[in-house]
């Protein structure tokens, strides 16, 4: 039972508010169930509330689990066996005693409803688990999209098959099989990326837990690798024939960031390509998005890599002495600075994907204007990106400092490119980016260069971060 | 019971002294108000191989990278190679080949490259080492560094710092994952490179088996301070362990010059000595009525005493 008690408390404990939310989420639901159920639609709000707090309580528990679930924990005695305990008494929580409830109420369609719940809850594990699960659901949005009377004679229909509850209990294994597998399967580990690299196909941002790869996540990473190698080679040749200071400053940035050369930006953003254009025919067949929020949103994928150089350079610290050792950098602020300039070229990296974004996005939604956008996207996803470095490098350690800072920054980029927009539009593209240029780039540069003397300014460090 | 006497202070060499490679004054390091290191003062000359001593926690691994400029130092001064270590200085880091205690580098990056890219960097590389020592210890140039195991790793991080063919090579226990055959042959390496003139080795090790290979110097730390530094030929020479022994046991120790340390243990009186002749220790035991043990101690017997 303590094992039961400790396994709950593991997303709990490490996301807290999740935690709550679902679990409030739960008990408002079966409150529904329980008191407004004989007056009015309390039984579809109650399923609606507790299908929500499910799917993402139950994302939450398999991020927490897939971390979790390292060879070394299966050598607790019993694990499987308390994790399979825990798992029932989890689907009695959230799918046994609600159906039972609306059983017991006489709630029409109990049976089928606790089917989708458990449905819910299997989604939401699978999709924690594996990340690519989710992309199975995409056919029947398009479908949904494209077809919805098709869609709503199926489900009329299915509503009166009697092989509609068995086939979606059959579905709902069948996600919990694909999810448990390879939590449960004890495997080699992979050997770690950069940490400095987190936006490549196949690497999770949120967690330093070893990365669960797909068998098309594995091939993406060997061509990432292969083209990394690559690009260390050509840099290592051209720095031998002649080793000038750019020559040794890429040398270092083929280190520190291998996956940030020519080839392996154009290899990143077909691959976005792809997934943006599919979720584009899933979104877009519905309702019409205004074109510029697709700008908005192509300049915050940019700034999504930013959070990542904070976290990397912490844990790259160790790492970091061999660096030192081998540049042998004649002050420590020339060290400081080799680093500083080496990570500067995140910022032209990001620009030129949110354009790339942006263009696609264009291409996608048949903009009206499109050259605004991609002024405005040029001139805030640089100025945003000179932020984001800097108040990443030099900013709070601690993921919660981490986190606000972040929060600030994507705030600040949104606001100033909605005003972007609306100076360009209102005042044209001279004088409109001319003034956006001048205030978002001023302020860009102006935070760039104080955030870059203050590292200069501070020691090197070489310890571990604390975990 | 264990009473430990001050270590009596040699007198000065009449040989003259080469020039020190690292000399270090007054140096203080503590974390969180846990003071490590306190007044470390500690002088290596050229041309030794110097094992550093030390129990867990005493701060072998904190005062290695204070030396190299890895970790901010809160008072005291050190110089490298004659020069203040107040800057790394450009050139001189190469002079300098480390090999830290855990080798988890870049385990995104192949040997090949790593070891390419560390090239790169330095005026004097001896590809035919680096070449030899991987394929004599078998380590795969093709292999990512994360797929390695932590003996191998350690392999490449010897091999990366020796490759230099550096002048100052410091060690940090880098033997621990090393397998037997793997650590004879490291130790056979290391003092064949660093047997020419003006090389000098800091090790930091608690198999004392490889120092006594090695015959090096050996510089204690304990309580923070670099308790002495002594070559372990003249340590064993003068040093001996001797136990007395008697039915009544021992309350206090006897008085007698040249003791180092005196621990009672049951009926036995063990004593740590220095410079004590035989002669003496007979008649001490004739004195007491006890029976008389003399055995010549190992390194690891001397440590276990004096650490």
């Amino acid at each position: 039972m303590r094992s039961i008690v400790q396994l709950w408390l593991l997303p709990n404990r490490q996301m807290p508010l999740l935690g709550t939310v679902a679990h409030l989420l739960w008990l408002a639901a079966l409150a529904s169930l329980a008191l407004v159920t004989p007056h009015a639609e309390g039984a579809a709000i109650g399923a609606t509330l507790l299908a929500v707090g499910s799917w993402f309580w139950h994302l939450g528990l398999a991020t927490t689990l897939r971390s979790a679930c390292q060879p070394e924990t299966f050598l607790l005695p019993a694990f499987r066996r308390r994790l399979a305990a825990f798992g029932l008494a989890d689907a009695a929580i959230w799918v046994g005693l609600p159906a039972l409830l609306a059983l017991a109420l006489h709630v029409p369609h109990a049976a089928l409803g606790g089917t989708l719940l458990l449905l819910a809850a299997a989604m939401g594990f699978a999709m924690g688990v594996e990340r690519w699960i989710s992309l199975l659901f995409w056919p029947l949005l398009v479908l949904a999209g494209w077809m919805p009377g098709l869609v709503g004679a199926v489900v009329h229909g299915a509503l009166e098959s009697p092989l509609t509850l068995p086939l979606l209990l059959l579905v709902a294994l069948l996600l919990l099989r694909l999810s448990l597998h390879p939590m449960l399967r004890i495997t080699d580990r992979p050997p770690d990326t950069s940490p400095l690299e987190g936006l490549s196909v196949g690497r999770g941002t949120a967690t330093d837990a070893a990365p669960r790869r797909s068998a098309l996540g594995r091939r993406f990473e060997g061509w990432f690798d292969a083209i990394a190698q690559r690009a260390m080679e050509q840099a290592l040749s051209r720095y031998r024939q002649q080793p000038t200071a750019a020559r040794r400053r890429t040398l270092v940035r083929r280190l520190l960031l291998p996956h940030d050369n020519a080839l392996a930006i154009l290899l990143r953003l077909a691959i976005m390509a792809v997934f943006a254009t599919l979720y584009v025919v899933v979104a877009l067949h519905r309702r019409h998005f205004h074109a510029s929020v697709v700008g908005a949103y192509a300049v915050l994928i940019a700034l999504a890599r930013f959070p990542q150089i904070g976290r990397g350079m912490q844990r790259m610290r160790p790492n970091l002495a061999d660096l030192y050792l081998t540049l042998a950098p004649t002050t420590r602020t020339q060290y400081q600075q080799t680093l500083a300039d080496a990570l500067l070229v995140l910022v032209p990296i990001g620009t030129v994907s949110a354009l790339a974004y942006t263009v696609l996005g264009i291409v996608l939604t048949h903009a009206t204007q499109p050259w605004l956008m991609l002024l405005v996207t040029l001139i805030v996803a640089t100025g945003g990106g000179l932020v984001a470095l800097a108040v990443h490098l030099i900013g709070p350690q601690n993921a919660v400092g981490r986190q606000l800072v972040n929060a600030t920054v994507l705030m600040g980029t949104m606001a100033m490119y909605w005003a972007g927009v609306a100076l360009v539009d209102a005042l044209g593209y001279v004088f409109g980016g001319g003034l956006l240029a001048l205030v978002v780039l001023g302020f860009g540069l102006g935070v760039w260069f104080a955030a870059q003397r203050e590292y200069q300014r501070r020691e090197p460090c070489f310890d571990a971060p604390l975990a | 019971m264990a009473t430990l006497l001050p270590f009596p202070v040699q007198p000065a060499a009449p040989v003259k002294e080469p020039a020190p490679v690292l000399r270090v004054q007054g140096l203080r390091k503590a974390f969180e108000g846990r003071e490590v290191l306190r007044g470390v003062d500690w002088t290596v000359p050229a041309g030794r191989v110097i094992g550093l001593l030390g129990r867990n926690g005493a701060g072998k691994t904190t005062l290695l990278r204070c030396l190299l400029g890895l970790a901010p130092v809160d008072a005291g001064s050190i110089e490298l190679f004659g020069v203040p270590m107040t800057e790394p200085g450009g050139e001189r880091l190469h002079r300098v080949g480390f090999v830290p205690q855990s080798f988890d580098l870049f385990p995104w990056m192949k040997v090949r490259a790593y070891l390419d890219f560390t090239a790169a960097f330095y005026d004097r590389w001896n590809h035919a080492l680096a070449a030899r020592l991987l394929d004599e210890w078998q380590l795969d140039p093709a292999q990512k560094i994360g797929r390695l195991s932590q003996g191998q790793r350690q392999k490449l991080a010897i091999v990366r710092a020796i490759a230099p063919e550096p002048d100052l090579l410091v060690l940090d226990e880098p033997v621990a994952s090393l397998d037997p055959q793997a650590r004879r042959a490291f130790m056979a390496e290391l003092l064949a490179l660093m047997g020419a003139p003006g090389k000098t080795v800091i090790f930091s090790t608690h198999i004392t088996a490889d120092l006594e290979r090695a015959d090096a110097d050996i510089a204690l730390l304990r309580d923070g301070l670099i308790h002495f530094v002594r070559p372990l030929a003249e340590l064993k020479s003068r040093l001996c362990h001797a136990v007395l022994s008697r039915p009544a046991g021992w309350t206090t120790p006897p008085a007698m010059a040249g003791v180092l340390k005196a621990r009672v243990a049951g009926a036995s009186l063990h004593l740590l000595l220095e410079d004590v002749p035989a002669e003496r220790l007979h008649q001490l035991a004739k004195d007491e009525e006890a029976s008389l043990r003399i055995e010549m101690p190992t390194l690891e017997d001397l440590f276990v005493e004096l650490a």
